[in-house]
């Protein structure tokens, strides 16, 4: 489980970011990421632009071989199973996310109504329960997954804080962009593509 | 046995659960003494008969098909046309209609009774032998299409296996699945009612039009319609290019159009409310077809109600009914100017998942879209789906629009937390055909129109807006004209959709006129 794999694909989930945001995401430490997307700069697998890096067309395909080469050392059959076993819950957590936007599917939450957002939590916190254990079984298949579990926590625990933005928002790992990258990370491991999954109607 | 098959002469006295909503349409026109083609109907209840297997399962049942007959005898004498054959012959539409309106659910088959002597002395009677083999042609094809098998020759074959399907079509698969979609009852059925076809390509005096009583787009005061010469039926409704402004008819067969004119006030004062009205002339004389209460944009719903209040049509209370928050919302904000949204070409529909105006070249991959954004080029992302690669250019689009997924889909939820307009569900391929093209996104109805429309900015300070807000307050209780921040901090004295919501919460739902879009 090399950095560069890592970063790479830290870099591809993000789209632009901070060599914090990569840290967080990946798990490692400043002075693991300094030198490491220095490198990839070199190499011309990622550019930087002010303090932010994306990943590059080389990059691209550089970090394709990589997954490939992390794919063909793990058990193809548990990752099949433990995707199928994502399916549930995925359902489940795209409609709290919606419910948590729209009341009635129609309506805008207006967060006006503590009783209403306090019952969504609640469900978020019974589904963050129901779904630990896949979690678990996930980083013991791919070991590369090992910072998802502690992302997902802290997320839960900032909106369990009342910080409601990390439940959902975009560009910061709230729960929904932690769990949005895992399905990701989920499709690659699987050796799936997420046009067929969408087309499939299970990744839309 | 009471009667099954009823003769719509404005005196069955029965209501819609009997008759169904076209009929009872129809039923209401002529009790008015509104000019409509004579039609009658079979009711609800012999569609219930379907499904008993004494009654023959499936077919029209004797005492029924003998009561039927008798009612096409009657359109025969009424119109003086004979039904298969002679030099004047009568055609007849067979259309569902049940108590509940499930629009496009159920079948309907047009010119039944065409057979090859009824084609050749239609075309010596309008003179136009291409008018009668296209009139066989299209009931032919609707024909097979709705009853699942060639059309037979013999005029009353045509009718009995066309009736039965059209009552069939209450149990097909789309229609069970709009009932339960929407909890509407299994056992209602759809009444069949039979009407004798007029026709709009007759001759040069002929044609057929829509006419609303006021303008359903921009909320005028003033009837608004398109008038299509030598025009068969559904021509207009299904949006063909070449319909006229209805100042042609005026100005063609001025008699007719002040006969339609006065008709269609009469039911908008006995309905109460807009009408949309579709009609034909043959040869001179007026024909109304349906009438119906008019969709309407948002801000037609808030004139509309407004004005007709005004007119003493209706009370303070029934105006509220008429306006939902959401179209209160969809007013305030900015939106499309609805005569060029009309007249633009829609490059695709979806569903809506985020509301709001979006206009953009169209980028299809996240890179390109950042790099157009970079160039300061506003950008439309359109995507088949969305991933995480995709957040950061979605979060600087001004839309994004997606071939797959629905209101839960990634894309759906990601642009409700940016406030970036956004459509989901075009269809495969939709991205790529948009690509490269300026469009305009309407995030509230789920279109992408071509080009870059006009946008009208929202009414803060809307006249008729003040006055449904003050009677909502009067309603809920507070002083119309209160002072904003002399009042507590609750619902009652909150902006008007807050009010409108609440108020809608406590009462039954459809009380409102369906929206456009």
């Amino acid at each position: 489980m090399t950095i560069e794999l890592r970063a790479l694909q830290a870099l591809r989930l993000k789209g632009r970011a901070t060599a914090a945001d990569i840290g967080s995401v990946t798990g490692a430490s400043a002075g693991e990421v300094g030198p490491a997307l220095a490198e990839l700069a070199a190499a011309g697998h990622c550019a930087q632009a002010m303090d932010r890096y994306k990943l590059t067309r080389p990059g691209r395909d550089r970090l394709g071989e990589l997954l490939a080469a992390e794919r063909a050392t793990l058990d193809q059959g548990a990752l099949a199973d433990a995707y199928r076993d994502f399916e549930a819950p995925n359902s489940a957590f795209k409609q709290l996310v919606t419910d948590w936007q729209l009341k009635d599917g129609a309506t805008p939450n207006d967060h006006a109504d503590a009783e209403y957002d306090a019952k969504i939590v609640h469900r978020l916190g019974e589904l963050h329960e129901g779904f630990r254990p896949l979690v678990d079984r996930l980083v013991g298949l791919a070991p590369r997954l090992t910072p998802y579990p502690g992302r997902f926590g802290s997320a839960l625990a900032r909106v369990r804080a009342g910080e409601h933005t990390w439940l959902a928002r975009p560009m910061i790992d709230s729960y929904h962009t932690v769990w949005f990258e895992l399905h990701e990370d989920l499709i690659g491991l699987a050796g799936r593509s997420r046009a067929a999954e969408a087309a499939a109607g299970r990744a839309e | 046995m009471t009667r099954q098959v009823l003769a719509l002469d404005g005196s069955t006295g029965a209501g819609r659960d009997l008759l169904g909503g076209k009929a009872a349409s129809i039923e209401r026109m002529r009790a008015m003494g509104i000019p409509v083609p004579p039609a009658f109907v079979l009711t609800t209840a012999v569609c219930r008969r379907f499904d008993d297997p004494a009654d023959g399962a499936g077919a029209v049942p004797a005492d029924v098909w003998a009561q039927l007959s008798d009612a096409m005898a009657e359109l025969e004498r009424a119109t003086g046309r004979t039904f298969g054959g002679g030099p004047s012959a009568l055609l007849v539409s067979v259309r569902s209609g049940a108590a509940v309106s499930m629009p496009g659910m159920m079948d309907t088959v047009l010119n039944v009774g065409m057979t090859g002597a009824v084609r050749d002395a239609l075309a010596v009677e309008s003179g136009d032998a291409g008018f009668a083999e296209d009139t066989r042609r299209r009931f032919a094809e609707q024909f097979a299409k709705v009853v699942g098998q060639p059309a037979p020759a013999e005029e009353w074959d045509q009718l009995r296996l066309t009736v039965a399907a059209v009552f069939r079509s209450w149990r097909s698969a789309r229609a069970t699945a709009y009932r339960r979609d929407r909890g509407i009852a299994e056992d209602g059925g759809t009444a069949v009612t039979v009407q004798a076809m007029v026709f709009g390509n007759l001759d040069d005096r002929s044609g057929t039009g829509v006419l609303f009583t006021r303008d359903p787009l921009t909320g005028a005061a003033e009837p608004y319609g398109e008038w299509l010469p030598r025009g068969q039926g559904e021509d207009v409704v299904s949006g063909r290019a070449d319909a006229l402004p209805l100042a042609e008819l005026a100005a063609a067969q001025p008699g007719v159009h002040a006969e339609l004119l006065a008709a269609a006030a009469r039911l908008e004062r006995a309905g109460r409310d807009v009408q949309d009205i579709e009609f034909t002339v043959q040869g001179g004389t007026l024909w109304l077809l349906q009438a119906r209460a008019a969709k309407r944009s948002p801000e037609a719903a808030v004139r509309h109600a407004v004005a007709l209040h005004a007119e003493g049509l209706i009370s303070q209370a029934e105006a509220l009914d008429r306006v939902t928050a959401d179209q209160v919302d969809a007013l305030r904000g900015p939106r499309l100017d609805p005569r060029a949204a009309a007249a633009a070409e829609v490059l695709a529909t979806g569903k809506p998942a985020c509301p709001g105006i979006g206009i953009g070249v169209v980028a299809t991959d996240a890179e390109q879209a950042e790099d157009l954004i970079d160039a300061d080029a506003d950008v439309v992302l359109a995507r088949p789906s969305t991933d995480p690669d995709d957040v950061a250019a979605m979060s600087l689009a001004r839309a994004v629009v997606t071939d797959l997924g629905g209101s839960t889909s990634h894309a759906a939820v990601v642009c409700r937390e940016m406030a970036v307009p956004c459509v989901v569900g075009c269809g495969a391929g939709a991205a790529a055909r948009l690509a490269g093209r300026t469009v305009t996104v309407d995030g509230g109805t789920g279109t992408v129109y071509l080009g870059a429309l006009p946008v009208v900015p929202g009414a803060l300070d809307d006249p008729d807006l003040r006055r449904l807000t003050d009677w909502a307050r009067a309603e809920a209780g507070v002083e119309a004209g209160a002072e904003a921040g002399t009042g507590t901090a609750t619902g009652a004295d909150g902006p008007l959709s807050a009010l409108l919501r609440a108020r809608q919460a406590a009462a039954r739902p459809g009380a409102q006129p369906a929206p456009i879009g």
